[in-house]
C-alpha cells in the first residue's frame, strides 16, 4: 500500500515540475507584454541573412545521411532500452545471460560495421 | 520530510505542496543560472587575462544577470513576417519544459529528494532527447535558412551523442543494481563509481558536453559559423528561454554527474580507516562541493578548447564513443563477474 | 470523481486531440508535433498502469527517437509542404459514419461483464522485466536483434541508392 503511494506521489510531484515548466514561460511571457513596446515594421519581419535581402529560395535541401544517422540513433536507442533492464536484473541472471547480450550487441555491432563499411558514417 | 509526504496518500493538498516545493526549486535554480552566467563570464575573463563583469553591483557585477535579464524582458517581441506563429511560440517551452522537469528525479542529499523513483537515471536521459524536438520546432518555425541548417546540425549532433550517453551509464547500473538514483548514490558508500568506471566516467562527460552544445561541441550555436544557429530569429525573452533551458541543463547534468559517479552526498575515503572525520562535514556541503566542481570544468573546457569540427564531431560520436561504450558495458559486465560475485 | 479518473480523462483527451489534430492540421511539421504529443500521453497511460519502464522507453523511443527520425525524413523532401482541403460533402458523411460507429462501440462495451482483479502492487519492475526477458522470452529477444539488424541494413541500402541517383542534383548538407 505504501509503496502505491509512493509511487503516485511521485508522478503527482512530477505532473507539478510540468506544470510549473509549462506556466513559467506563459507568466513571463506575458509579464513582458506589458513592459514591451510593439512598434511592428516591414524591415523587421525579413528574416536575417547578415544584412543583405534574403537570396534564393527559402527551401533548403538536405542530405540523405541526416536520416541514415536517425534511424541508425532509433535502431541503437531500442538496443539501448533492451540493455537497461538486462543491467539492472544483471544479478540474479546467470552467466547465460552475459552470453546472450553478448549475441545481441554482436548483431548489432555488425550493423555499424556495415554502416562503417558502406561510408554512411562519413560526414565530409 | 520528503519521505513522510511521499508515503501519504495522494490527495489534492499533496499536489498542491508539491507544486509549492517545485516553484522553491524553481526559484533556487533560477538563482543558480543567474549567479552561473556571471561566474562562467568572470572565469572565462580570469583565465583570459582580463576581468569580465564588474560593472553592476559592486566590483564583482554581482547583478549583472539580473540587468541582462531585464533588458531582455523589455525588448521588443520581432517575429519574422513568414514565420510559423504557433509553433514559433511553443518552440522555447518544448525546449525548456523537460530541462526543468528531470530535476524531479535528482536526489540531493538522502532527506531532499523529490521523487523516489524506480526508474529515475531512464527519467532523467529520456527527457533530454524531447528538447531536440524543440530546437527542431524552432529552427524550421524561423523560416530561415540559416536557423533551418543550426537546427538540423544540432540536432544530428544531440542524437548522435545520446546513444553513448545512455550506454555509458549503464556500467554504472550493473554495479548498483537498479535505476533509482537514492540506490544508486547509497551503492556508492564503499568507493565512487568514477573508481569502479573510469572510461564509462569519460565517455559520460564527452557525451554530456555534446548533449549541453557546449564547447568544445558548440558549433550549432557558434557566431561565426551559422550566425546564431537555430535562435537566429528569437529575440527578447523567447531567445532567454532557450539559453535558460540550456544552463537549466547545466544544472542538472552536474547534479545527475555528482549522483552516478562522485557518490552525491556521502564523503570520500570511507574506506580508509583514518579518514573518518570526513563523515562529519553535512552530505549538502559535498554535494555543493562536487557540483561546483563539475561546473567549474565546464566553464574550464569553454575556456581552454578550440571548436571541433562539424565532420570530426559526427564521426567522433559513431565510430569512437559508441564502440567505446559498447567495450565498457562488456568489460565492466567481466569486473563485476570475476570482483564482486 | 477522483484524482485518478481526472488524470485519466486529462491524458484522454490529451492523446485522442492529438491524433484528431494530427489528422486536421494543414502543416506537416504541425502534424508530426502533434504525433509526437500523442506519443507524450500514450507514456501517462503506461504510468498510469504502474509499468514506468515502458513508460519512459516510449518517451525516449517514441517521443525522442521516431519522431525526430519522421522530422528528418520530411525535411529531405518538402517540408513547407501543406495538405490541400478536400471536398465538404464528404466530411458530413464521415462525421455521421463515425458517431455511428462511437454508439456501437459505447453499447459494445457496456455489455462487458468486467472482473476487476485487485493485483498486488509492482515493484522493482525494471528488474521483473530483465529476468522475464533473459530467463523466458530469449528467443523473440534474438529475433528482436535480428529484426533490427535487417531494418538497419535495408534502410542504408535505400539511402545509398537515393544518393546515386541524386548524385547529379544539389543536395546542401
Amino acid at each position: 500500500m505504501e509503496l502505491s503511494f509512493i509511487y503516485q506521489n511521485n508522478y503527482l510531484m512530477v505532473s507539478a515540475f510540468l506544470l510549473l515548466g509549462v506556466l513559467l514561460p506563459i507568466v513571463a511571457l506575458t509579464a513582458g507584454r506589458f513592459l514591451r513596446p510593439h512598434n511592428p515594421s516591414a524591415a523587421k519581419g525579413i528574416p536575417y541573412e547578415s544584412g543583405i535581402d534574403p537570396l534564393g529560395d527559402s527551401r533548403v535541401r538536405f542530405h540523405v545521411r541526416y536520416y541514415v544517422i536517425a534511424l541508425l540513433f532509433v535502431l541503437f536507442d531500442v538496443e539501448t532500452v533492451f540493455l537497461y533492464p538486462w543491467a539492472v536484473a544483471y544479478r540474479e541472471l546467470g552467466l547465460f545471460a552475459l552470453v546472450e547480450m553478448l549475441i545481441f550487441v554482436l548483431f548489432l555491432l555488425l550493423g555499424l560495421i556495415y554502416a562503417w563499411k558502406k561510408k554512411v558514417l562519413r560526414w565530409s | 520530510m520528503m519521505a513522510s509526504l511521499l508515503t501519504s496518500a495522494p490527495s489534492l493538498l499533496n499536489f498542491l505542496i508539491f507544486f509549492v516545493l517545485s516553484a522553491l526549486l524553481l526559484g533556487a535554480v533560477l538563482g543558480f543560472v543567474t549567479y552561473a552566467i556571471l561566474a562562467e563570464r568572470k572565469v572565462l575573463g580570469f583565465m583570459q587575462l582580463r576581468v569580465g563583469p564588474n560593472q553592476y553591483g559592486g566590483r564583482f557585477g554581482l547583478l549583472q544577470t539580473v540587468a541582462d535579464v531585464f533588458k531582455l524582458l523589455i525588448k521588443e517581441d520581432v517575429i519574422p513576417a513568414k514565420a510559423d506563429k504557433p509553433l514559433f511560440k511553443i518552440a522555447p517551452m518544448i525546449a525548456f519544459v523537460p530541462s526543468f522537469a528531470v530535476l524531479a528525479a535528482i536526489p540531493f542529499t538522502d532527506r531532499f529528494y523529490f521523487t523516489d523513483m524506480g526508474v529515475g537515471l531512464l527519467y532523467f536521459l529520456s527527457l533530454t532527447s524531447i528538447t531536440t524536438l524543440g530546437i527542431l520546432a524552432g529552427g524550421w518555425a524561423s523560416n530561415n535558412k540559416y536557423s533551418l541548417l543550426g537546427a538540423m546540425r544540432s540536432a544530428a549532433q544531440m542524437i548522435s551523442y545520446e546513444v553513448p550517453l545512455v550506454m555509458s551509464v549503464i556500467g554504472v547500473i550493473l554495479f548498483s543494481g537498479s535505476l533509482n538514483l537514492l540506490n544508486i548514490v547509497e551503492a556508492q558508500s564503499t568507493v565512487w563509481f568514477i573508481v569502479l568506471q573510469p572510461l564509462g566516467f569519460v565517455i559520460f562527460l564527452v557525451a554530456a558536453v555534446a548533449e549541453l552544445n557546449r564547447v568544445p561541441f558548440d558549433l550549432p550555436e557558434a557566431e561565426s559559423e551559422l550566425v546564431a544557429g537555430y535562435f537566429t530569429e528569437y529575440s527578447g525573452f523567447r531567445w532567454a528561454f532557450f539559453m535558460l533551458a540550456e544552463y537549466v541543463y547545466i544544472f542538472a547534468t552536474a547534479a545527475l554527474t555528482t549522483v552516478l559517479f562522485f557518490g552525491g552526498w556521502l564523503p570520500p575515503l570511507q574506506w580508509v580507516p583514518g579518514l573518518g572525520f570526513l563523515a562529519y562535514i553535512p552530505g549538502p556541503v559535498w554535494f555543493v562541493m562536487k557540483f561546483s566542481a563539475v561546473v567549474f570544468f565546464f566553464i574550464w573546457l569553454r575556456g581552454t578548447l578550440p571548436r571541433v569540427r562539424s565532420d570530426q564531431l559526427m564521426e567522433f560520436g559513431w565510430k569512437v564513443l559508441l564502440p567505446l561504450s559498447l567495450a565498457n558495458i562488456f568489460l565492466s559486465a567481466f569486473v563485476f563477474e570475476l570482483f564482486f560475485k | 470523481m477522483n484524482g485518478e479518473l481526472l488524470i485519466f480523462l486529462i491524458l484522454a483527451v490529451t492523446s485522442i486531440g492529438g491524433g484528431i489534430l494530427m489528422l486536421n492540421l494543414t502543416k506537416v511539421v504541425h502534424m508530426v508535433m502533434a504525433l509526437a504529443f500523442t506519443f507524450l500521453s500514450i507514456a501517462g497511460f503506461f504510468f498510469m498502469l504502474e509499468a514506468e519502464f515502458i513508460a519512459v522507453a516510449q518517451i525516449l523511443i517514441y517521443g525522442g527517437a521516431v519522431t525526430i527520425m519522421m522530422l528528418f525524413g520530411i525535411m529531405l523532401t518538402r517540408h513547407n509542404d501543406q495538405d490541400e482541403s478536400r471536398k465538404r460533402g464528404l466530411k458530413w458523411i464521415a462525421a455521421i459514419g463515425v458517431v455511428a460507429f462511437f454508439v456501437l462501440i459505447v453499447l459494445a462495451i457496456d455489455g462487458i461483464n468486467w472482473m476487476p482483479e485487485e493485483t498486488a502492487f509492482v515493484e522493482n519492475n525494471t528488474a521483473q522485466i530483465g529476468l522475464y526477458l533473459f530467463g523466458h522470452y530469449v528467443i523473440p529477444f534474438e529475433l528482436t536483434s535480428i529484426v533490427l539488424l535487417v531494418g538497419l541494413v535495408g534502410a542504408i541500402i535505400l539511402a545509398r541508392r537515393d544518393r546515386k541517383l541524386n548524385k547529379e542534383g544539389e543536395a546542401h548538407d
